[in-house]
């Protein structure tokens, strides 16, 4: 069996998805050359994360600290404003998933709803309000207005949840202010918690593919879950 | 302080290693690290709220260093210093100083596509797909670069087969 040396560099990053790493898996088990080539592919990243780690820790100069701080003479642009026309209009905006965010921010403060499922902060989109505490409390796989179809490790090694709601389906990853929303479309689960069965959303193959590519390793089981809940999902 | 200004300050400290890894020269680094944020400043209404600051920023950074080092970059590729690359990084201690110059003058002597898909996964830790995305280029373009320019490390810093 020939593996391409792009596939093994992948399972030597734990990049590919759960079938490819089977396939390089089996290779590996039957050469031992393309195992040491993992080997060495490892003791390169931890060489170069090694080598560069400690300027990330140095302090930074006061010159470039200044332009951040203190009186700078750049003029920021003016941000884009709304068009009078419409207030959903959303000109240019480069990706669906942004423009998905935008409609559950347009949608909560349309109603003015204060407690509503996502918080619009300057650090970007958190879940609040029901969405918040399900993320924090809830076991993937059960039902109620909040469903949460699976809990992983992302690779800068902090939690995500793929959730699925009324009002909006996303990922959110814990971070100290919360749960910051990675990505957010229009929500899937039925408004009413009629028991009937859950359809996946359409949401459901994207969200599934873009939380693999975040993925460390894989997927929490229901103990690593559970311990994760206890801990409050701090590391 | 705005909020955008203080995320940016939080990020800087990555910055300025993503900088170091691509130009390998502290000052030039730095020199880098103005430009981006200036560019940043000034186009910070184009920043959509809740996506990566971080990737925003590493794209800017980089395409900053394309316009910028353009020139730089051929003599540089010709003329592979291993003495200067040692004498780089002169903060830190001694064993740190070492490894970065052995580190250093290996990455110096990557094409600039190798380099910057390296310092982008295995410097800065992002995802192939968080990296094509800022490089602006296919998954596959990536991993082909990346590969061979990990390849050609392992060659130069003694981890061949």
């Amino acid at each position: 069996m020939t593996i391409e040396p792009e596939l093994l560099m992948g399972y030597a990053d734990n990049a590919l998805d759960p079938l490819t790493t089977k396939r390089v898996e089996r290779a590996i088990a039957a050469d031992p050359a393309l195992a040491e080539e993992v080997a060495r592919h490892r003791r390169l990243k931890v060489k170069l994360a090694q080598a560069y780690a400690p300027l990330a820790e140095e302090s930074v100069p006061d010159r470039l600290a200044a332009l951040l701080t203190g009186t700078s003479n750049i003029v920021p642009m003016p941000v884009r404003p709304a068009r009078p026309a419409s207030r959903f209009s959303l000109p240019s905006w480069q990706s669906a998933a942004a423009m998905a965010a935008c409609l559950v921010v347009g949608v909560v403060v349309g109603q003015r709803v204060d407690q509503g499922p996502v918080a619009a902060t300057n650090h970007g989109l958190y879940a609040a309000g029901s969405l918040a505490r399900a993320l924090d409390d809830q076991a993937s796989g059960g039902s109620g207005p909040v469903r949460v179809a699976v809990s992983f490790r992302a690779q800068d090694n902090g939690f995500c949840r793929v959730f699925q709601s009324a009002q909006a389906d996303g990922i959110a990853c814990r971070d100290p202010k919360g749960w910051a929303l990675r990505r957010t479309m229009p929500g899937t689960a039925p408004v009413a918690s009629g028991g009937g069965y859950a359809q996946a959303g359409s949401s459901d193959a994207e969200l599934m593919a873009a939380a693999q590519d975040m993925m460390a390793d894989m997927p929490l089981d229901a103990a690593g879950e559970k311990a994760a809940i206890a801990k409050d999902w701090q590391n | 302080m705005a909020a955008f200004e203080n995320e940016l300050l939080a990020l800087l400290p990555r910055l300025r290693r993503f900088a170091r890894s691509l130009t390998h020269d502290a000052a030039d680094a730095d020199d880098l690290c103005q430009v981006a944020i200036e560019k940043a400043l000034v186009a910070q209404g184009s920043w959509q709220v809740g996506t990566r600051l971080d990737s925003w920023m590493y794209r800017i950074m980089r395409n900053a260093w394309i316009d910028t080092a353009r020139s730089r970059r051929r003599a540089a590729e010709t003329f592979v210093a291993e003495e200067a690359g040692m004498a780089i990084g002169a903060e830190g201690n001694a064993e740190a100083r070492v490894a970065l110059g052995e580190v250093d003058a290996a990455m110096r002597a990557l094409p600039a596509e190798q380099r910057e898909a390296v310092a982008l996964v295995l410097v800065e830790g992002l995802a192939y797909k968080e990296a094509a995305e800022i490089l602006d280029i296919p998954m596959g373009t990536l991993t082909s670069r990346l590969v061979r320019g990990r390849q050609a490390l392992m060659a130069r810093l003694g981890e061949a087969a």
